[in-house]
């Protein structure tokens, strides 16, 4: 015999599930906790440690090379570096687990986390890659002038065009990537954030 | 107020012990994954745990709990490379597409663990809110309460639970048969 509303026995079939319930000591909690922080703190120390590499590479060079255009190419490096570090710290970039999750309700908290992340994704440009392209452009500027002035170079311009050319290619190429993968993740997240909308403005 | 540590855990140990399956059956259908739904559920309790340093009891218990069990779970899905890849879709969506109905999961003899992957299989394609819905529908929910914890107004609770029964009924309409045999 079928049940009218067979919804009804999916609800108590759902709800007589053996529970995959984990039990948690409120002790095991608070490890847990400090273990999640650790994390955090190991994560934020990672990114901090691939700056400080960053900005130790290129003081070196800046004190190796003499021309102007390599050490001033070096130290606009280093700055961009030191900016997206502060960037990072200030927007949190390892944060673990979302915060203020039982101040809203479902609807206001994903789209908080939405708008969130699409700001991330959509400015990325701006304090991700940005910081870095002018140091970048300078320095190899700056070695190709500095190969340009070796006594040999005019015998081999078309090799120093050519290895020079792919390298700003490949850089240029990996920004743009970059830049536009993330404009199209921010896109999928507004498209998420207008059905959102659509669906409050109904609601 | 806010209570004390002690407090905290009481409200955190009476949470599990009325919700604690919930929470279960509530990581599955957001994590097919069993090592990550193992740690969105340590997630969502750790999470839990963490919240009632600031209940205020403006709310019923049921509430927070799925309150945070569910903006927990969102906020993984988010973060997770593999969910955010999956295309997911709405209610309305299936509705309109007729070809998901007509694949009807009436065989006499499903089993229920069967009826229960599958149930699990069309949940995780839904998008976050509708997740939401169909879940605290399961959960025994009324729509009123599911428009406390979604945040959408009970009418629209109301018209997304119809739309959920239609869907159900012509799905699963073996499981309607589960109970009865």
């Amino acid at each position: 015999m079928k049940n009218d509303n067979p919804s009804n026995g999916l609800c108590n079939l759902w709800q007589s599930q053996s529970s995959e319930l984990i039990p948690m000591p409120v002790d095991e909690l608070r490890q847990a906790s400090n273990r999640l922080a650790r994390r955090v703190q190991w994560r934020n120390l990672r990114e901090y440690a691939a700056v400080a590499v960053v900005v130790a590479v290129f003081s070196f060079y800046g004190y190796r090379f003499h021309a102007m255009m390599l050490r001033a190419g070096a130290s606009l490096t280093i700055a961009g570096a030191l900016f997206m570090a502060f960037q990072l710290y200030r927007k949190g970039s390892a944060a673990e687990m979302a915060a203020g999750l039982e101040a809203k309700n479902c609807l206001e908290f994903y789209r908080m986390e939405l708008v969130r992340q699409r700001d991330l994704l959509a400015t990325i440009w701006k304090w991700y890659l940005l910081p870095f392209a002018p140091g970048m452009i300078l320095f190899l500027l700056g070695l190709l002038l500095s190969v340009m002035e070796q006594p040999a170079a005019h015998l081999h311009y078309g090799l120093i065009a050519l290895v020079f050319g792919a390298t700003f290619a490949v850089c240029a190429g990996v920004f743009v990537l970059v830049g536009a993968m993330n404009h199209r993740a921010a896109k999928e997240l507004q498209r998420q954030i207008d059905a959102l909308d659509a669906a409050r403005i109904e609601s | 107020m806010p209570g004390s540590k002690d407090q905290c855990d009481c409200l955190y140990q009476e949470a599990i012990s009325a919700h604690g399956p919930a929470l279960g059956r509530l990581a599955r259908a957001y994590e097919a994954d069993a090592e990550d739904r193992r740690d969105l559920l340590q997630e969502i309790h750790l999470a839990l745990w963490r919240s009632f340093a600031g209940f205020d009891a403006r709310c019923s218990l049921r509430t927070w709990v799925y309150r945070v069990a569910h903006n927990a779970a969102a906020s993984h899905i988010l973060r997770s490379r593999r969910a955010r890849s999956k295309t997911l879709v709405s209610l309305e969506e299936i509705e309109e597409q007729g070809g998901i109905a007509a694949r009807d999961d009436t065989g006499g003899s499903v089993e229920r663990s069967q009826i229960l992957e599958r149930l699990y299989a069309f949940i995780q394609c839904l998008n976050p809110l509708d997740r939401q819905v169909i879940l605290l529908y399961l959960e025994g929910m009324d729509a009123a309460s599911i428009g406390d914890v979604t945040g959408i107004s009970s009418g629209y609770a109301a018209t997304k639970i119809h739309r959920i029964k239609t869907i159900l009924t012509k799905r699963f309409r073996s499981g309607g048969d589960h109970e009865k045999r």
